[in-house]
């Protein structure tokens, strides 16, 4: 088991971090990690290497990797409050009951401008939601999916208009669209 | 276009914490498409991290004390457990239950290595350590070493719980404990080594219920894992295990290729039981697929690491095969003064099967003499060995056989490789009589 105690280990484990350090930065700023949560992330991994320092053979890669996958873990719970806090703003501006006609106008319009630079699928799926209010079965059985899922491709598209909205939390390195685990 | 939102409003929608009626202020801003609130977000997302690892940096430091102390406390606690379990296993039990100073990360670690270490060496004590190890396990404090982590440390005891009692043939129990591995894994940190080990240990026991295909999809999963996370031992490991399984499904020559691929990337400070392992079964094929000069020279060359081991089944493992080979070779004297002192020790072990196996190998050269009085006093005793023992039904079924043909004096040779054939798939796929080891 191992400890800093060991000035030999201590010395391995500050050389790693040392060397680790810019591949870890730049995890951390692609997955666009605040540094207070940063720190949380990379205290937890070295903790777990700390504890586990025997069974880990190769310590970078594994640090990277644990590092990332924390990352990915932080904005997939992150981003799935932020698609719904989207989703949940957009419906309700569209169903609020007495706004003016001409807000009612300007809003439409916005969104379409919007949806216009998602896919295909992306912009049907949320004109159906969007624009003529269609529940989750309603949009399955229109668009042809099966209802068990229509939630995670629903979920697909959100992250799609969030991102359009708000890039932040989506790797940069990744295309437009996003990937499976989105939302 | 509306007022624009207050910054602080902008990066708390970013990071999924603004009010519902905040959030659909600042949505409807952003729908209407503002290049100068992206840039303000794409600002906030400019971070400097020199905080984060020093933060981080001092929390790992501050663990480590206490780490240290458990460490030095781990192997005296051993010790005193052990003392126990030598009264009986209850007082062991009891003893851990009862006091805190064995709730330590660092003594549970120690003792599930120590088990580890019995493995096949003493398989009996092994799972009464890996019974305690689950023990120790479930009453570490989450809020001390993190709760995550404890779930890590629990599967992998009761990973290394389900490989002893596989060890031991009993299947049932080690897929109850496999299924506790796994829930707690499901909940930990996700370390992908933690489960790489998990998928070792079901894939042997998965091997020894003949379901191979199973088996290699969690070995690959294994390989999947070594290579991704930089660990050419554990792709080794996966290989050997591979190599293993192959040779309980009989493909001699694919178990042969697996084995020389494993051990070459294995490193033999880190486990030097496993390369034992892995070249006596390798040794162990070539013979068996008729190479017994490559067997021999593999053997030979291979003695030393036996010896630096130095673990006396081990020896014995050695002896019976260079007992097999010679055989083979037809040099029966040698072969049966090799065999002999191996059977001696196989009955005081009371090691049933492995007796009755080597019994067969003795049989072929008697059956080669004609030596018939001899084949009938050997058959006799694998009888009484077979009858003490809670052995199964099958197993006891071709040991009569055996005793009847030489009863009549006609065994043959093919009757001798049919029975071993037949031992040996006992010894993988025990029956339901089956419990301990036989």
């Amino acid at each position: 088991m191992a400890t800093l105690d060991h000035p030999e280990l201590r010395e391995s484990l500050n050389v790693l971090l040392k060397n680790a350090r810019p591949r870890l930065e730049r995890v951390l700023r692609n997955f666009e990690v605040p540094p207070e949560d940063a720190e949380d992330i990379l205290q937890d991994a070295q903790l777990t290497l700390l504890y586990k320092w025997d069974k880990i053979r190769s310590p970078e890669s594994w640090l990277i990797g644990t590092v990332k996958k924390k990352c990915i873990m932080y904005w997939r719970k992150r981003r799935g409050s932020l698609c719904e806090a989207v989703d949940t703003a957009i419906l309700d501006l569209i169903s609020v009951p007495q706004a003016p006609e001409q807000e009612k106008t300007e809003l439409t319009y916005d969104l379409n401008r919007v949806l216009a630079k998602l896919s295909v699928r992306c912009r049907s799926l949320l004109r159906l939601r969007y624009g003529l209010g269609y529940g989750p079965t309603e949009v399955a059985e229109q668009m042809g999916y099966r209802t068990s899922s229509i939630r995670k491709v629903t979920n697909r598209c959100l992250a799609a208009l969030t991102r359009q909205l708000l890039a932040v939390g989506f790797q940069r390195e990744r295309g437009s669209e996003p990937a499976p685990q989105d939302g | 276009m509306a007022r624009h939102p207050n910054p602080a409003a902008l990066v708390k929608l970013a990071e999924g914490r603004l009010s519902r009626l905040r959030s659909r202020q600042v949505i409807r801003h952003l729908i209407a498409g503002c290049a100068a609130c992206d840039e303000i977000v794409a600002q906030a997302s400019r971070f400097d991290y020199a905080g984060s690892f020093s933060g981080a940096w001092c929390a790992t430091e501050q663990r480590d004390a206490a780490l240290a102390r458990e460490k030095a406390a781990a192997p005296a606690l051993l010790q005193e457990l052990l003392g126990a379990l030598a009264a009986t296993p209850e007082a062991a039990q009891a003893l851990v239950a009862g006091s805190l100073r064995f709730h330590a990360w660092a003594f549970c670690e120690h003792l599930l290595d120590t088990a580890r270490e019995l493995g096949f060496q003493d398989p009996g004590r092994a799972l009464e350590l890996a019974r305690l190890g689950v023990e120790v396990a479930g009453r570490l404090d989450g809020s001390i070493y993190g709760e995550q982590r404890v779930r890590d440390l629990g599967g992998r005891a009761w990973a290394l719980l389900g490989n002893a009692e596989r060890i031991q043939s009993d299947f049932r129990a080690a897929e109850k404990s496999l299924v506790c591995a796994e829930r707690l894994l499901d909940k930990g940190t996700g370390d992908p080594i933690e489960r790489a080990s998990y998928y070792l240990a079901k894939a042997s026991l998965r091997g020894n219920q003949h379901r191979f295909r199973e088996a290699f999809r969690l070995l690959d999963r294994v390989m999947t894992i070594g290579r991704r996370c930089d660990d050419s031992h554990l792709c080794g490991k996966a290989l050997i295990t591979r190599g293993f399984l192959l040779g309980l499904a009989n493909d001699q020559e694919a178990a042969i290729r697996l084995l020389s691929e494993g051990i070459e990337r294995i490193v033999p400070a880190e486990d030097p039981r496993l390369l034992v392992a892995a070249h006596h079964n390798l040794t162990l094929y070539l013979a068996e697929s008729g190479r017994f000069d490559e067997a021999m020279s593999h053997l030979e060359r291979t003695r030393p690491l036996y010896l630096a081991l130095g673990d006396h089944m081990n020896l014995l493992r050695l002896q019976w095969l260079e007992g097999k080979i010679a055989t083979s070779l037809g040099d029966f004297a040698r072969a049966e003064a090799l065999l002999q002192p191996v059977r001696e020790e196989l009955a005081e072990r009371r090691l049933g099967l492995d007796f009755a196996l080597l019994c067969l190998d003795l049989a072929r050269i008697y059956a080669r003499q004609n030596r018939s009085a001899e084949m009938r006093r050997m058959a006799e005793e694998m009888l009484v060995i077979f009858r003490s023992r809670d052995a199964q039904r099958e197993a006891i079924a071709a040991v009569l056989i055996f005793q009847q043909a030489a009863e009549m004096e006609r065994v043959t040779l093919g009757l001798v490789q049919e029975l071993s054939e037949h031992l040996k798939e006992c010894r993988a796929v025990p029956g339901p009589r089956s419990r301990g080891a036989v």
